[in-house]
């Protein structure tokens, strides 16, 4: 399964990112499935509402925020694809916290932050058991 | 008849409907046919019998946690929606929990020490001398009282002004640091209001180098005192140096 996200909204999520830093950040990606394949038409940056002293290390949104973009990208023919999120200071791979938390069919892209410069971005999903994340293939094109 | 919202990421599992209508008096029984239809689905909201932590139903605008729960009753059209909870976050470190300084705040603190302490030379104020030694001190004795530190943390950082600096590093020996700092600027004080000007001002001139080192070469003394007395094995001194993350 592949991923692409252009490199314009790559840098969007990563000013973002960046911004927030050390705290972490996120937000949904809206987009489509084409054959076997995701694109990412747009990011939604979205409030970090955990417990401001949290925020160094965890990142929640609000149902509130869920239903609002689900509800567009559905009057608008998108697919609510999967959300970002940032891991300041730390390697972008999934956390128990993150899979605890996960849903299948959902994009899970991961920026690492280091020293307040975004350095890399993986994407994963949910195996169907829910025991696994697989890598996604991402491509920045 | 009562309708749910599915979300995106379960919709595989409802023939790719956004919303499914099922029958119940209450929301427990809706679910229930939910699954009943869908029982792909049920791995995704049901732990066992119980509905999963980041699984929220709405009714309308109302979270169930916050109605009768499952046992809420239904009205005959009725609008329910399942609603992800989602949250993230990064492993914390197997070896411990992170230790990381802000050094952005450690260099404001640095600043505002030299350049009151300069001032208060120029201006010849004891007054402000002791003062600096004062906020030194209070900082050193409790972490959350850093009136400096405070100056980044409320206005330069929050306004972008500042950046953050954040480092794997411990607080402590920069703790000890300011510590020492502040006890020269304040026997330098004293020493100015006994009328010693010569000791007072070598003493605030000390703390003016010390923490001009530190600002502009990265060479914190106090912290280098700390670790030696770490190495020597004194009491209260257990930090040792962290090591650069790679």
């Amino acid at each position: 399964m592949t991923i692409r996200l252009s490199p314009v909204l790559q840098t969007r999520i990563y000013a973002q990112l960046q911004q927030v830093y050390p705290n972490e950040g996120g937000g949904f990606l809206l987009g489509s499935v084409e054959g076997g394949g995701m694109v990412v038409v747009e990011t939604r940056p979205v409030e970090n509402v955990f417990a401001a002293e949290q925020q160094h290390h965890r990142y929640a949104m609000t149902s509130h925020d869920w239903a609002r973009l689900e509800d567009e990208a559905d009057a608008r023919g998108l697919a609510l694809l999967g959300y970002y999120h940032s891991h300041p200071d730390s390697p972008p791979i999934p956390s128990a916290y993150d899979r605890e938390h996960a849903l299948p069919n959902f994009v899970y892209v991961i920026v690492g932050v280091q020293n307040g410069q975004a350095v890399e971005t993986r994407a994963w999903q949910l195996g169907q058991d829910r025991s696994t994340f697989d890598e996604l293939t991402l491509l920045i094109e | 008849m009562t309708s749910i919202k599915i979300p995106t990421p379960l919709r595989p599992y409802t023939a790719n409907q956004s919303e499914v209508t099922v029958t119940g008096t209450t929301v427990g029984e809706a679910l229930a046919d939910l699954v009943a239809q869908f029982p792909d689905l049920r791995p995704h909201l049901f732990n066992g019998a119980e509905l999963r932590d980041f699984v929220n139903v709405f009714l309308g605008e109302e979270d169930i946690r916050f109605l009768y729960g499952v046992d809420t009753p239904l009205d005959p059209n009725a609008r329910l929606r399942i609603v992800p909870a989602i949250a993230g976050g990064k492993n914390e470190d197997s070896s411990g929990p992170e230790r990381n300084v802000d050094h952005s705040a450690l260099r404001i603190n640095q600043v505002f020490i030299i350049g009151l302490l300069v001032l208060a030379f120029v201006l010849d104020a004891p007054a402000l001398a002791a003062f600096v030694a004062a906020v030194m001190l209070i900082g050193a004795a409790r972490p959350g009282a850093e009136l400096f530190k405070l100056v980044y943390w409320g206005i330069l950082r929050p306004a972008g002004i500042v950046r953050p600096d954040v480092i794997p590093d411990n607080p402590e020996p920069h703790r000890f640091a300011q510590g020492l700092g502040g006890i020269f600027a304040g026997l330098g004080a004293l020493a100015l209001f006994a009328g010693a000007s010569a000791i007072g001002w070598a003493l605030t001139w000390l703390v003016v180098a010390l923490a001009s080192l530190n600002l502009f070469f990265g060479w914190c003394a106090g912290c280098n005192v700390y670790y030696l007395l770490n190495r020597l094995g004194a009491p209260g001194f257990n930090r040792q140096r962290v090591k650069a993350r790679q």
